[in-house]
């Protein structure tokens, strides 16, 4: 038997144990921090339409500040102003959102075969191309649009179209459903493209050669055999796709408030601009149900087909490109000529808008860097400098540049925490808990992101300050909306880290923080260094997420540009816009870096 | 002193039961080898020791130090039980060269540098990677990892030396030169050792005792000559040893004490148990075969001959049953002979059909059995 009568005990109690255990502090601890930034906003954006404010004294006598009230619901829906408030906007935003979808899926899908499974030569530099739309802010391509279309019918100089044709452009071409569904549909066409794109790259050819030797002619083996295996992946890109159109500001606030076309999102903000606070935050409400339905309905579809069509990849899967035969060049020679139409020419245009010193003339007289590098002239631009003497410019990229920083360093490391505790604490339902709220940000519209934080930060709550105005607060829902994705890229990282890696420590006597600092971050980092930079280049072209939180004090590159479009300073908000852009550009490029160097050193280490 | 106790251990993941109120003492310098197909519940045990899994219920002691124990509420952390721990995979840092790797124990420690440095050297020297110390796990073979994993153990000198399965991922002429090196570092260090392990060559080959497990019960605690030569269970008898050892179900003859039958054979096992439904395990070098009738009772069909280097793997029939023996590599045997087969009464095992475990022909015996 045990003497036990000199055994000395150095073992802590399990109460302590668990109380103490660092993980299980940072889950409680974050679970706090999120519920607060994520779910109670939220809850203050449905208790704020729910009852009477101050402001609403002069809409209503029945009005009591503080008391319930189904006022502004009704207002929305069934007021006399419900049909240009909310149902007209409701039909423009299916309208236009589902006409860019369809126009996205189609031209994304057929790229995509073209680029996975045909012989189409130059492949490896049409992608990045491809890709590019995506990469700007689409702000960029509607600013593009309307450098061409513009119509002195609404106001402003004339547009390319009209200086080249001498006549001015239809309306519709100008504004409204038609370019806000164009400009959307090549906004998002690379999004659907890379889906297909995953989805085809999936597809062993062994499937499709078994048909081939069955007799099926190449159309009947695209038709019943490759189609129906995309199916799926093609209906969910379909869903994501609409349920991201629909969150889009800038771009419809741009192509249609000058004919006073809206859509929920712009009505969003101009209601806010009315100071019709509830109402906006009515329509931002239903503008969260509609994205929440998009990515129901997507989730239910692919959850469900997903098994079915699951292809069985493993041994002897490969791909084999089929041969377009005499179509290679034409084929060719029509991606490069979309590739360029919308992936370069935007750029370009804006480029040449940005130096010219009286919009829509076009000659070598009207050639000017003035609002490049000119300093004030009252007789130019209202007396605005060049963007590079611009003190709100430069300003503004100061800022751009430090949120973007901050931000993207802060969702990294937070989010490389959540992974953590996902992955390794995945039997405790309250890490599980915390994995689900860290992605309900993906959930909301970004506009509608946005509203929730004005309700929550205007005025103190306990400890915590009026955030309303501060830097702090761009930092945090920037912080917030990047959540999602760090925390996907983190759980990719850290389910590639072997749980021996860490064990070893432990059994070391590393403690946890020790582990984390020396093993899990320096083993995450390669991939989690490329979820910062997205995280950067993200937040760099945000506009919609914080155009309701910014004040002059915290201008940001995205939103003066936004500013000097609606006052109608094409050249310098062309010039601005252009820099975001190539900012984005130069973030995308080196990630492609980032990447190739990981693939390197993976070849490196397999061999 | 670094004895191990462990006391009615038992741990469940939700339904599945994988120890089942196992209890164990681990001698000092011990070299223990917890052996049983997968999912028997031989890593968990392991990794209770490890202190990587908590356990639901029992108790581990080592040295003279409670280190986990459900009644008292106690659960020293792995960092502070003092032992050293080999992987299935090493779980070498791979971000880490060969010395950050074998250096990070001490410095957890806070090893004062100098010695940290003298005790580096030493170790890199002991496993012979002193000239790589500076390359990257992803440059070394899977012997020179393996190593380095060893180095990483011996670093710190901990009393205790978990092994998981250490020399699985190595190919078959290195783990024979592995198992030699890792039983000399362990011998030299006097640990107390505790190595996983599903196979038998290993088990049989490394340790002094062999702990044999299965569905998260311990089946029998051994030294290795024993285990093979008298499995207490059915289970431990099929398990070990290869061939397969002969299990076969007979019944007792009325009035013939010593003679058991089934419909097809005959046999006498010299002693007479008390139950009359057994199985008798026969290893395949304890029956004889032999073309004359000069110790054979009974005459059997040869109905495979399979050659395996020094041996020749015989098959024989008789009816339905089927048995395996093993004749040296010279012997003459064809498919299709008909051979006399006799059974070595004393190298038999005898099991009671019942419970499946040994029954113990006298009192002697049965004391040395435990």
């Amino acid at each position: 038997m045990i003497k036990v009568s000199t055994l000395n005990i150095v073992g802590t109690k399990r109460f302590q144990r668990t109380i103490a255990d660092p993980v299980n502090i940072a889950i409680l601890l974050l679970l706090a921090i999120l519920s607060y930034l994520i779910i109670w906003p939220f809850v203050q954006l449905m208790v704020e339409t729910l009852t009477w404010s101050d402001g609403d004294r002069r809409i209503s006598r029945d009005a009591v500040p503080g008391k319930f009230t189904w006022f502004h619901w009704l207002q929305a829906t069934t007021g006399p102003l419900s049909a240009k408030m909310l149902y007209e906007p409701l039909v423009n935003t299916l309208k236009t959102g589902i006409t860019a979808t369809i126009l996205a899926l189609l031209s994304g899908g057929l790229l995509a075969w073209c680029v996975v499974r045909s012989d189409m030569p130059g492949k490896r530099w049409l992608q990045p191309i491809l890709t590019l739309p995506y990469i700007i802010p689409s702000f960029a391509i509607a600013l593009a649009w309307e450098t061409v279309f513009r119509s002195p019918k609404v106001g402003g100089q004339p547009g390319v179209y009209e200086s080249l044709l001498g006549i001015a452009p239809p309306e519709w071409l100008s504004y409204g459903a038609f370019p806000i569904s164009i400009t959307l549909a090549i906004h998002y066409f690379p999004f659907a493209y890379l889906l297909v794109a995953g989805a085809l790259a999936t597809i062993d050819s062994q499937m499709e050669e078994g048909a081939l030797i069955s007799g099926a002619s190449r159309l009947m083996i695209l038709r019943r055999i490759t189609f129906p295996v995309v199916a799926p992946a093609f209906v969910a890109a379909l869903i994501l796709t609409f349920g991201k159109t629909i969150g889009q500001f800038a771009l419809p606030f741009l192509l249609g408030a000058p004919t006073q076309f809206h859509t929920v999102a712009t009505m969003v903000y101009a209601n806010l601009t009315l100071g019709l606070d509830s109402l906006a935050f009515v329509l931002a409400i239903i503008l969260i149900i509609l994205s929440l339905l998009s990515i129901w309905f997507s989730n239910r579809f692919v959850g469900k087909n997903t098994h079915r069509f699951e292809t069985i990849s493993g041994k002897g899967f490969r791909s084999r490109v089929v041969s377009l035969g005499g179509w290679r060049w034409p084929i060719f020679i029509s991606v490069v000529c979309f590739a360029f139409l919308v992936g370069i020419l935007p750029l370009i245009l804006l480029g040449v808008q940005s130096v010219m010193l009286i919009d829509g003339f076009y000659g070598l007289e009207n050639i000017t860097s003035h609002f490049w590098l000119g300093r004030s002239n009252p007789q130019i631009a209202f007396g605005e400098p060049g963007v590079l003497h611009n003190q709100i410019i430069l300003g503004a990229t100061w800022n751009t540049l430090k949120l973007a920083f901050i931000s993207a360093v802060i969702a990294s490391v937070v989010g490389l925490i959540i992974a953590y505790i996902a992955v390794r604490r995945s039997h405790n339902p309250l890490a599980r808990a915390l994995d689900q709220i860290a992605f309900i940000p993906f959930l909301f519209p970004t506009i509608a992101f946005g509203a929730m934080y004005l309700t929550l930060f205007a005025e103190p709550v306990g400890p915590i300050p009026a955030l309303y105005g501060t830097f702090t607060l761009l930092v945090l829902i920037s912080v917030v909306s990047r959540l999602p994705y760090s925390v996907k890229t983190g759980v990719t990282a850290i389910t590639q880290i072997g749980q021996e890696l860490e064990e070893a420590a432990e059994l070391s006597g590393a403690s946890w923080a020790m582990r984390f600092r020396r093993i899990i971050m320096p083993l995450a980092s390669s991939g989690v260094l490329s979820g910062m930079m997205v995280s950067f280049v993200g937040v760099m072209r945000e506009l919609s997420l914080i155009i309701l939180l910014i004040t002059p004090s915290t201008r940001v590159l995205m939103t003066v540009g936004f500013g000097y479009a609606e006052e109608g300073l094409a050249q310098l908000s062309n010039a601005l816009i252009l820099i975001v852009a190539v900012l984005t550009i130069i973030g995308e490029l080196i990630l492609m870096w980032i990447g190739k160097g990981k693939m390197a050193r993976l070849r490196e280490k397999q061999s | 002193m670094s004895k191990i106790y462990v006391q009615n251990l038992t741990k469940k993941y939700g339904p599945v039961t994988a120890l089942d109120n196992v209890s164990l003492e681990i001698d000092t310098g011990e070299f223990l080898v917890l052996l049983g197909p997968s999912g028997c519940g031989k890593t968990t045990l392991l990794r209770c020791l490890a202190g990587l899994e908590v356990p639901d219920e029992g108790k581990i002691v080592m040295g003279d130090s409670i280190v986990f124990s459900s009644k008292e509420n106690i659960m020293v952390p792995p960092g502070k039980r003092n032992l050293g721990m080999v992987f299935q995979s090493y779980a070498l840092w791979p971000h880490m060269n060969v010395r950050d790797n074998v250096k990070f124990g001490l410095e957890v420690l806070k090893t004062p540098k100098p010695v940290a440095e003298k005790r580096l050297d030493e170790v890199l020297n002991d496993v012979g990677l002193n000239h790589l110390d500076q390359r990257y796990p992803a440059e070394l073979s899977g012997g020179q990892q393996q190593r380095v994993a060893l180095a990483r153990l011996l670093a710190t000198q901990p009393p205790i030396f978990l092994m998981d399965e250490p020399l699985s991922n190595l190919d078959a002429r290195l783990r024979m030169d592995m198992r030699v090196e890792l039983k000399r570092f362990q011998s030299a260090a006097k640990a107390t050792t505790v190595y996983v392990t599903h196979d038998q060559t290993e088990a049989m080959t490394m340790s002094t005792r062999v702990v044999v497990m299965k569905d998260g019960a311990i089946q029998q605690v051994s030294p290795p000559d024993q285990l093979y030569r008298q499995p207490a269970n059915t289970f431990v008898a099929d398990f070990v040893g290869m061939p397969r050892i002969n299990l076969v179900e007979l019944t007792s003859e009325k009035s013939q004490g010593n003679i058991f039958t089934n419909e097809d054979i005959q046999v006498d096992i010299g002693w007479a148990p008390d139950c009359s439904n057994i199985v008798i395990g026969a290893r395949p070098e304890d029956i004889l075969i032999s073309h004359d009738n000069n110790l054979g009772t009974q005459q059997y069909e040869i109905t495979a001959v399979l050659p395996n280097g020094p041996e020749i793997i015989v098959q024989l029939n008789r009816g339905r049953t089927n048995l395996i023996t093993r004749v040296p590599y010279n012997s003459t045997f064809f498919e299709g002979q008909k051979v006399w087969a006799h059974f070595n009464k004393s190298a038999l095992n005898i099991y009671s059909a019942a419970s499946r475990s040994l029954i113990y022909q006298d009192t002697a015996k049965h004391t040395a059995a435990l």
